[in-house]
């Protein structure tokens, strides 16, 4: 993978500019936000290097790439930065040719965007459940939450009656969703899909995707680094790189 | 327009027929922030349309039929096909429509007007909180608060060296951060721009623009609303009418 590579952390040397013909993303090889933005560049088959950063050990540096040090973050060789993960998205969408992932027609595109915001309690209650579990505390109450929300997206599948939330091929919001659903199992959470057949569906479509499957994570890598990480480990980052 | 003077719609009223080929209709209420967004825009580009305003006290039932979360401001077409949230209406009106666009087609201009909207986007939720405040321990608070948010726009302004924040003439960004800033004097949040020079200027060049002062309501009758509205008086929606 084009992200196999240790992470940077403080004390680290800036990296370069940018070479011409090439983007750069800083990216982390776990980070479900950076995960939209590499699904997008792997599906549109754009050009790019990846720099991981140590999360909790950021290098000085980074903060002159984002001001709050968040990843994911896209630079081109013109030295402009572009952060949100969806708005380094839509940014790959526009300023690269090839096969589109935003629709065309306007509305379809506000559809698209309309969805985004059915989709906008999924990553906290994701990560909520994860913390609990990890901590040895109950999480009922944030399942049932979360099943909640699953429950207005099966809502969606079934009103519109096609497999993908753009129609029948895959289209961005899919990839926009997908990083949350790859981690459900990893986090222990998969059963929240037990009363969504048509998200199950999505799903099992979704991993038939080259994109999807040419970025899935190993179930062991993930969870060896999630073991380190709520051990509050900084090579948790790194975990599963050749050594 | 004159449909923007309309009674609200509440409850019991019947609802509204399709919408008139050649047309677009925006549900939305007189002194909504987020609906002004979306006049701006149709003002702005010259888009025909009709407004239908929706008492946000006493909503109709079948309002959420056009947007399930109830919420102003909505775009109907004469296809039957709804639109929400103000910032997805205006991109859509800025797609769907011909003439002055008001979104940059350079990709890396118009991510930097979605980044500089991801700045601004606590400001709505402090000038709410601060309409909400209980005492004055709260009001110093927040008001610090939103000269932090204000320095940052200044940050932006200072850095890019224009009038306004996309370049030297108006565009998107500025229409969807306006409605806040005209609500500053009549909230007695003025002071809070005090040390942010560039943001003071683009605000009184925003006043001198077409659509801005097309829109622009009167202090006094804000007022009148602000005062109904904070005692949930179903007839403030219709204040000055």
């Amino acid at each position: 993978m084009e992200d196999a590579t240790r992470a940077l952390g403080k004390g680290s040397l800036p990296p370069g500019p940018v070479p011409e013909g090439l983007i750069r993303i800083y990216s982390m090889r776990f980070c479900p936000y950076a995960h939209r933005t590499r699904l997008v560049l792997r599906a549109k088959g754009i050009r790019h290097e990846v720099i991981n950063i140590n999360l909790r050990n950021k290098p000085e540096w980074y903060y002159t790439k984002h001001p709050f040090g968040q990843i994911p973050v896209l630079e081109n060789s013109k030295c402009q930065l572009i952060y949100e993960s969806v708005i380094a998205c839509e940014y790959l969408d526009d300023a690269y040719p090839g096969r589109k992932l935003y629709p065309y027609d306007p509305y379809e595109r506000a559809r698209q965007k309309m969805l985004l915001e059915l989709f906008y309690k999924v990553p906290h209650l994701t990560k909520e459940c994860l913390v609990a579990l990890r901590c040895g505390r109950e999480c009922a109450d944030l399942k049932l939450a979360l099943r909640q929300e699953f429950c207005n997206l099966e809502e969606i599948l079934g009103y519109q009656n096609t497999i993908f939330f753009g129609g029948d091929c895959i289209s961005m919001i899919d990839y926009l969703f997908w990083p949350w659903f790859e981690r459900l199992d990893v986090y222990g959470i998969a059963d929240c899909l037990n009363h969504t057949p048509a998200l199950r569906l999505w799903t099992a479509a979704m991993k038939q995707d080259p994109t999807v499957c040419a970025l899935l994570i190993d179930k062991n890598i993930f969870l060896g680094f999630l073991n380190l990480y709520f051990q509050n480990n900084p090579d948790a980052f790194d975990y599963g790189l050749p050594c | 327009m004159s449909g923007g003077s309309a009674r609200s719609l509440g409850k019991g009223s019947a609802p509204p027929g399709p919408v008139p080929e050649g047309l677009i209709r925006v549900y939305s209420m007189r002194f909504c922030p987020f609906a002004q967004r979306t006049r701006l825009v149709l003002k702005a580009k010259g888009i025909r349309h009709e407004i239908i305003n929706i008492n946000l006290k006493n909503k109709p039932e079948w309002f959420f039929k056009k947007n399930p979360f109830g919420l102003v401001p909505v775009l109907e077409n004469s296809q039957g096909q709804l639109i929400y949230e103000s910032a997805i209406t205006c991109e859509y009106l800025d797609e769907a429509y011909p003439g002055k666009k008001l979104l940059p087609d350079d990709p890396y201009e118009k991510a930097y007007q979605k980044m500089v909207f991801e700045l601004f986007s606590k400001i709505p939720s402090l000038v709410a909180s601060f309409l909400r405040r209980q005492n004055e321990e709260d009001c110093s608070g927040l008001k610090e608060e939103l000269r932090k948010e204000f320095s940052k726009l200044e940050e932006v302004l200072t850095n890019k060296k224009t009038t306004f924040f996309g370049g030297n003439s108006v565009s998107m960004i500025d229409y969807l951060i306006w409605p806040w800033f005209e609500r500053l004097e009549v909230l007695e949040l003025n002071d809070c721009a005090d040390h942010t020079l560039e943001l003071k200027l683009w605000m009184a060049a925003m006043r001198e623009d077409p659509a801005v002062s097309a829109l622009l309501t009167e202090p006094k009758v804000f007022r009148g609303f602000l005062s109904l509205y904070l005692q949930n008086s179903p007839d403030a929606c219709d204040y000055g009418l």
